[in-house]
């Protein structure tokens, strides 16, 4: 799994694994191997005919389209989980990812919607759409980029669907020429703002970290993550500044699921079902959906719960925290992950080889 | 050891490069790794043709010339000037030898924390009054000169090249040195004649360890050199871990592109030691 955020490694270490071992016997061990990193792990592997490394794997769609591109996934074993009843089974962002059936190959573990991040001490009035983001750019030259990582990317996707006319464009498997005159706009808006932007558009944070550096040290005035409450918990960690707050555009905003899978060659993929049934558990979903632990969406339905845990459940909403309703109005799915790739390669060339 | 088993245990310590090499190749000629479908120089043919390998090429090579030299510059000045047995030479030998115990990440982040646009240097010109301190500061993070990435790197390096003239000089100097002033040679002759040949033929084999380090250098260069053109080492990740599974070949290709400079270095090593040899023999 991907180790860089302290708050999910104490809850994986600290509270995850510790009832693992209590109730079920399991010692569970996190190590670090995030996306790529992974599928790589898995493909040199398979290679060298050798035994698996790991049991479950922490993936996103982009990975799992690898992962079962390349045959490494074991399954299907995910709809077989007994707290299986309680997942949201009419959530689209959680039944497909990226547009495709996980088909029991992966099981869902979290869910979360892209924000822009702000300082609302410095901006009191922020834009709500890309087309206000643009003027507000262009207002404020040096003061916004993105990043050349997997939210960067995202930034991208939503950047897409807006010029667009909508993830409607973009639904439905990959299509060449949609993509052509799509990316084109998305290539021409970031072209015509690339003077305005962080210095002049000729460098960018190579991951999101580096940008949450830059917001929190006044470089630029916005950053942007994946996961709509990662402000609350960076707030609380003193990485953000205390004014900090999630801002959604209007225009639609990406909302994914992240799963757990198993590797074809996993030494004990009972063990691991073990495991993802009991992240799957209210108990797990309620920890984890908590903003001092890690604020991470459930992707159970509170309807299908046990009344106690329902209740539990709406009760659980962070204080500076984005509220459901809004989040749920301007969420957009993802689209086949052929959009991420070519999005991903071409503003390489396209934007980035032109910058300086 | 006798003579027959040096080629073994040469042998042995290039095993695992070797191994490397081998894998790469394959993995870059579509025999090995995923999607390999039989041999073909397609992968090959294409990175080779990019412009964006080419001046991430350039960039390596120039950045890491400049801190090589930089850095060998540093250390044969440190060397010379401080060579006597005085406290004042022990303590500047012992300074210049310090920052060997800094981890190349920690010295790539220290230096993002001292000179970036909104770091220790550009805070200490906002407190004294400088309302675009950003502005002032020179920009040497993700810089397309790579002049941070070069200075970083350089006094990374001091240190190893610092002890290697020590060495160099303590051993080897003194004698022959004093023979050429007995002699009659002058202080300047001594140097041009004497110190000079010693320290940069005991240099040269950690000057191109240095340059082949830095050249390869991941750590300082995600954190310190530009987003364009991409270094060597950063674009080799880059298309290792693309999203797009086609492009794992991609990176095998840049591996050897690095393999290959390390070697050039090598050689050039290798034949300027060869004509001193030839000189002196």
């Amino acid at each position: 799994m991907w180790r860089g955020d302290p708050s999910i490694n104490a809850y994986v270490d600290g509270w995850i694994a510790p009832r693992l071992l209590a109730r079920h016997g399991i010692t569970l061990r996190a190590v670090e191997g995030q996306g790529p990193e992974i599928v790589n792990q898995l493909l040199v592997e398979r290679d060298a005919r050798a035994r698996g490394s790991a049991d479950l794997i922490w993936i996103n769609g982009e990975t799992f389209h690898n992962l079962r591109e390349a045959q490494l996934l074991y399954g299907p074993w995910a709809q077989r989980l007994p707290n299986v009843v309680y997942v949201d089974s009419t959530a689209p962002t959680i039944q497909r990812d990226f547009e495709q059936p996980t088909a029991g190959y992966e099981s869902p573990w979290g869910a979360v919607q892209f924000a822009l991040i702000y300082d609302s001490l410095r901006i009191p009035r922020p834009p709500g759409t890309v087309a206000e983001l643009a003027r507000w750019i262009r207002a404020h030259p040096g003061r916004f980029t993105h990043d050349q990582g997997f939210t960067g990317v995202a930034f991208l996707k939503i950047l897409l669907y807006a010029l667009n006319g909508g993830v409607e464009t973009f639904q439905g498997g990959f299509d060449e020429s949609r993509y052509r005159r799509g990316s084109e706009r998305v290539w021409a808006w970031l072209d015509s703002l690339r003077p305005a932007l962080w210095r002049g558009g000729s460098a960018y944070p190579p991951g999101v970290a580096e940008l949450h550096r830059l917001f929190a040290n006044r470089e630029v005035d916005f950053s942007m993550s994946m996961n709509q409450n990662e402000v609350v918990t960076k707030v609380r960690q003193g990485i953000l500044p205390p004014a900090s707050r999630a801002l959604l555009l209007r225009d639609g905003t990406i909302a994914n699921s992240h799963y757990l899978g198993i590797p074809a060659n996993a030494p004990n993929p009972a063990g691991a079902m073990v495991v993802a049934n009991f992240l799957l558990s209210p108990e797990a979903q309620l920890e984890k959906l908590k903003p001092e632990v890690w604020a991470d969406g459930s992707v159970l339905a509170v309807e299908r719960l046990p009344p106690e845990w329902a209740t539990r459940f709406h009760g659980a909403t962070a204080a500076g925290a984005l509220s459901s309703d809004s989040l749920a109005k301007y969420a957009r799915p993802e689209v086949a992950p052929e959009y991420h790739e070519r999005l991903a390669a071409d503003w390489r060339t396209r934007i980035r080889a032109g910058g300086s | 050891m006798s003579p027959r088993r040096i080629p073994i245990a040469a042998l042995l310590a290039a095993l695992p490069t070797l191994v490397g090499v081998g894998y790469a190749a394959g993995a870059a000629t579509g025999l090995i790794g995923f999607g390999a479908a039989g041999f073909s120089l397609r992968r090959v043919a294409s990175v080779l043709g990019e412009l964006t390998v080419w001046r991430g090429v350039a960039w390596t090579l120039t950045t890491a010339a400049a801190a090589t030299l930089l850095a060998t510059a540093g250390a044969v000045l440190v060397a010379t000037v401080f060579r006597g047995t005085a406290r004042g030479d022990r303590a500047a030998r012992a300074l210049a030898v310090l920052p060997l115990v800094v981890p190349h990440l920690v010295a790539a982040a220290v230096f993002v924390f001292l000179f970036g646009q909104s770091g220790f240097l550009a805070r200490a010109i906002h407190a004294a009054g400088v309302a675009d301190a950003q502005g002032v500061v020179p920009t040497l993070v993700y810089d397309p000169l790579g002049i941070g990435f070069i200075l970083a790197l350089a006094w990374k390096e001091l240190p190893f090249l610092s002890l290697l003239a020590f060495s160099v000089l303590s051993t080897r100097g003194p004698e022959l040195e004093e023979t050429a002033r007995s002699l009659g040679a002058d202080r300047r002759d001594v140097f041009r004649r004497v110190t000079w040949p010693i320290l940069w033929r005991g240099l040269l084999p950690g000057v191109v360890a240095v340059f082949a380090f830095v050249a390869g250098s991941y750590e300082a260069a995600i954190l310190l050199a530009p987003s364009e053109p991409v270094a060597l080492p950063l674009l080799t990740w880059e298309r290792y871990t693309d999203p797009d599974l086609a492009r794992r070949a991609d990176a095998f290709v840049l591996v050897l592109v690095g393999i290959g400079l390390a070697a050039i270095a090598v050689a050039v090593h290798e034949w300027a030691r060869a004509r001193w040899e030839r000189f002196e023999g």
